[in-house]
């Protein structure tokens, strides 16, 4: 198994829910879908590609026949799929630091959720309910969001002064470049290695 | 938060002492018991926190552990164990983490870094070399007469001095040590910029935890702490580490990159680091110098980089940036409040000026040292995420141009405007113009705690 | 249901897998062995099959007892969880993995329930369909661009990187000149494999930590 590929984390986490309080949290995260102010903060972090959280009722778990037998539970889950930067450490910090307003509204609905501040009991939980990836794919494991984000800046900034470069004259040119190159100097960092966790 | 008991806490963790020389002493424990009859010598030696009211002494002392110097005091297993892994593994083992590779790495250090001998740091910082000699031959006595510990190596270090002034300055040519952060209950006199920022824009200081272990840090609990309660409040972790400086090379690279920028050679030595060479911060006096400016403690630290998101007055990857990213992250720097250290640096080796041959090889650069309560939460995430890598300031992989390992490789963008005196610039194939010898992190105790240790009274409940 | 956040889709797969105590090892452990031993560089099924940002295959064994006062509760099968963010329609996306990597999934999904085979592209399909689980919130950094287009703008990017540093202080009639030159070298590479960490770059993973 392996939660890293390169630049990116893979996290899985599931947290058993009292069937009543699902409702509650599928309205606030109906709310977080439809009001896009309210998911600024996810993107800020700008360490997250991509992230998903799954609401299972207990009756709906995939059902094939077949031999497989029903489950029986008691409660309904919560499941949480992120694909994030940097360390385990850092993600968890930087949540419970900026987001734990948010954190707290989708998590405390879930059974002895401790609540996202102080951030070591929150950890404490986070390690609890998480599981292990046996597989983890990505397209660019040396690239992070932000590493994706500028390259996509730089391309359109590219195509614009290529649609110019042989029409207009060498001073033109110039002139043209170096506003390229200010479009685009805050967003040549490297790709590549990510550092080594620990 | 309750004032501080500064006669409990090391001096040398609350304030920077400016004494212009210092002497680090590396002790090796040889004989348990008369290593504790040696600690219960030097407490009497011990400068703490306290204020001096005008009348600086002529020298202190300081002294901290590494994880192995506290096994050979012999403090209990249950103890031992209860500091942070680390700290417990030592700074060597943590090469891979902290980018220690290539020309950095342990190999390369010097012999008594190479070994895992290094149980004391024992720091005496003087007003002058006299009074430093007179008080370091009273200790040697001391360590000789109670035959606790051997000395394994001995590390000079002293200010530049310029018409007879101690100044800040280090061997690149630039003044050093403006930003330290401020916590709370520490007097000093605290300036903004210098603690951590609200989103009204003013500057308080940062929790006490931050620094000191035993109270509330910036998550609102209380820093991972050694068994018992007692060995640990008012005591801190230091990194130490001597980072060679290649000054012919910064130099060359200096003129050679200067004579294709159009800003001129100090703007871009300016644009390294944030700060023009004499202290000015780029990011309030973009376009020269201003002495008057780092002179006035309410400007020299009192900026924020939220209006030079792209980076044309002050680089996104320039050091102070990286290091302080203050603003620059968004969330009022709240993603930045448990990632500062307090750094007490001081050079080695003689200053060559600007004009007079310079090598490489000569034995020249700085003593960082940098306290925190948590080493792998504040010093090492700077190190490895911040100095030796770039996401979090968008930067992907760029590394910081000064102290990066950059083997010849890597870039540094100096972002510009459309102005002829500002333009965007890249340099390439960066040297490693710094080239670190070795170190390791340390246990800095209360003045309560050194007694415990010395009388073999830790119980670790 | 937001499976999708712009043109990228949120693909969640909980499949049981097959609880057969004659079976040795168990089929979830099958599964793990298989997936241990699979690249997850170049030649990663997802890098040969078109249209997987990142995708993810986890064996999860039972929930998690989270303490008292809460009850403890076990699932009754094991399950394997794919989660794929991929671009654009699910169909065509789980055809395209049917199409090119058909062996892979039936050696994976051989070990769970109902599984028909990925031959047979219908019945493929459907019954990954049947074991998926709508999203109830999804994000994604960047919604808007297929893999091919993040592959070459991130080729483009170090490209660009190159040429600017290496051009400066260039006379505008050269300028001209090589960044035409450029553009056509750079329009007339393939694109990067998805999946490698492009040239001279090693891998290291480790554990958790600062």
């Amino acid at each position: 198994m392996s939660n890293i590929n390169g630049k990116v984390y893979a996290m899985n986490a599931i947290t058993p829910m009292k069937p009543w309080k699902t409702w509650i949290l599928r309205g606030f995260f109906f709310l977080l879908g439809h009001i896009k102010p309210l998911q600024k903060d996810l993107i800020d972090l700008s360490f997250i590609e991509f992230a998903r959280w799954v609401v299972l009722p207990r009756k709906q778990f995939p059902f094939l026949g077949n031999g497989q037998i029903n489950e029986d539970l008691k409660y309904d889950y919560l499941l949480f799929f992120s694909n994030f930067n940097g360390t385990w450490n850092q993600y968890i910090d930087a949540f419970s630091a900026v987001l734990s307003k948010g954190l707290n509204l989708v998590w405390r609905w879930s059974e002895k959720f401790p609540g996202s501040v102080p951030v070591t009991s929150f950890k404490e939980y986070i390690a609890r309910v998480q599981f292990d990836t046996d597989y983890y794919y990505t397209a660019y494991p040396h690239a992070t969001a932000n590493d994706i984000k500028s390259a996509h800046i730089v391309q359109s900034s590219l195509d614009q002064l290529t649609l110019r470069a042989e029409q207009c004259s060498p001073q033109q040119f110039a002139d043209a470049y170096l506003r390229f190159v200010l479009q685009v100097q805050s967003h040549i960092g490297e790709t590549g290695e990510a550092p080594i966790a620990g | 938060m309750s004032k501080l008991n500064e006669t409990d806490i090391q001096g040398f963790v609350l304030r920077g002492y400016n004494l212009p020389v210092a002497r680090f002493l590396f002790l090796h424990f040889e004989n348990p018991a008369r290593a504790r009859s040696l600690i219960a010598h030097l407490l009497s030696h011990i400068t703490t926190g306290q204020r001096w009211d005008g009348a600086k002494p002529a020298t202190t002392v300081n002294i901290a552990f590494t994880h192995r110097g506290l096994q050979h005091l012999q403090l209990p297993d249950a103890t031992l164990l209860s500091f942070p892994v680390e700290f417990q593994q030592g700074m060597k083992h943590r090469a891979e983490i902290l980018g220690d590779t290539g020309v950095n790495s342990p190999e390369h250090w010097d012999a008594v870094w190479r070994q895992d001998r290094v149980h004391v740091w024992l720091a005496i910082n003087g007003l002058t070399p006299e009074a430093l000699d007179s008080r370091c031959s009273v200790i040697m006595t001391a360590i000789e007469e109670t035959g606790g510990a051997s000395v394994l190596a001995s590390q000079d270090a002293a200010a530049e001095i310029i018409h007879g002034k101690p100044t800040t300055k280090e061997h690149f040519g630039y003044t050093d040590g403006f930003g330290n952060p401020d916590y709370l209950g520490v007097e000093r006199s605290s300036q903004p910029g210098q603690g951590k920022l609200l989103s009204d824009g003013n500057w308080v200081p940062l929790a006490t935890g931050e620094l000191l272990l035993g109270y509330a840090d910036e998550a609102g609990e209380l820093p991972v702490a050694p068994v018992p309660h007692l060995l640990a409040t008012n005591g801190t972790f230091m990194v130490y580490r001597k980072l060679h400086q290649n000054l012919a090379t910064f130099r060359n690279f200096l003129e050679q990159q200067s004579a294709i920028y159009a800003g001129g050679k100090e703007k871009l030595a300016a644009k390294f680091v944030g700060r023009w060479r004499d202290g000015t911060p780029l990011e309030l006096s973009p376009d020269n110098p201003d002495p008057a400016l780092t002179q006035d403690p309410n400007r020299s630290t009192n900026f924020n980089f939220g209006a030079d998101a792209e980076g044309t007055r002050c680089p996104m990857g320039a050091h102070i940036r990286r290091v302080h990213p203050r603003d620059a992250f968004g969330f009022n720097g709240r993603l930045i409040n448990r990632r500062r250290i307090t750094r007490r640096g001081l050079p080695y080796g003689r200053f060559a000026p600007e004009g007079t041959p310079a090598s490489d090889t000569e034995d020249r650069g700085v003593i960082f040292m940098a306290l925190n309560a948590s080493l792998s939460r504040q010093f090492e995430f700077v190190q490895q995420q911040w100095i030796q890598y770039g996401n979090d300031a968008r930067l992907g992989n760029d590394k910081d141009l000064l102290l990066g390992n950059h083997a010849g490789h890597g870039r540094f963008v100096v972002q510009g405007d459309a102005s002829p005196a500002n333009p965007p610039f890249i340099c390439h194939h960066l040297p490693d113009f710094v080239e670190l010898q070795g170190g390791d992190y340390f246990f800095l105790p209360s003045i309560t705690a050194l007694g415990m240790i010395a009388m073999g009274l830790v119980d670790p409940r | 249901m937001p499976n999708k956040s712009g043109s990228v889709y949120g693909l969640t797969i909980l499949s049981p897998i097959i609880d057969d105590e004659k079976a040795t090892p168990s089929h979830d452990l099958q599964i793990r062995d298989y997936l241990a031993k699979l690249s997850t560089r170049e030649d990663s099924p997802f890098a040969l099959a078109p249209g997987t940002h990142l995708a993810r295959l986890v064996v999860m064994d039972d929930v998690i007892y989270v303490g008292m006062p809460a009850c403890e509760e076990h699932l009754a099968s094991k399950y394997l969880v794919f989660e794929s963010n991929c671009d654009g329609d699910l169909d065509d996306y789980l055809r395209g993995l049917a199409d090119t990597i058909p062996d892979h999934l039936d050696a994976i999904w051989k070990h769970c329930v109902g599984y028909p085979g990925a031959a047979n592209r219908q019945a493929f399909i459907h019954y990954m369909k049947a074991c998926q689980l709508d999203t109830t919130f999804y994000f994604a950094a960047v919604n808007d661009k297929s893999v091919p287009e993040t592959l070459r703008a991130l080729k483009t990017q170090t490209a660009v990187a190159d040429f600017i540093a290496t051009h400066q202080g260039a006379d505008a009639a050269t300028l001209q000149r090589e960044f035409i030159r450029f553009v056509a070298l750079l329009k007339s590479q393939p694109l990067p494999h998805p999946g490698s960490m492009g040239p001279h770059r090693e891998i290291k993973t480790g554990g958790r930590n600062e």
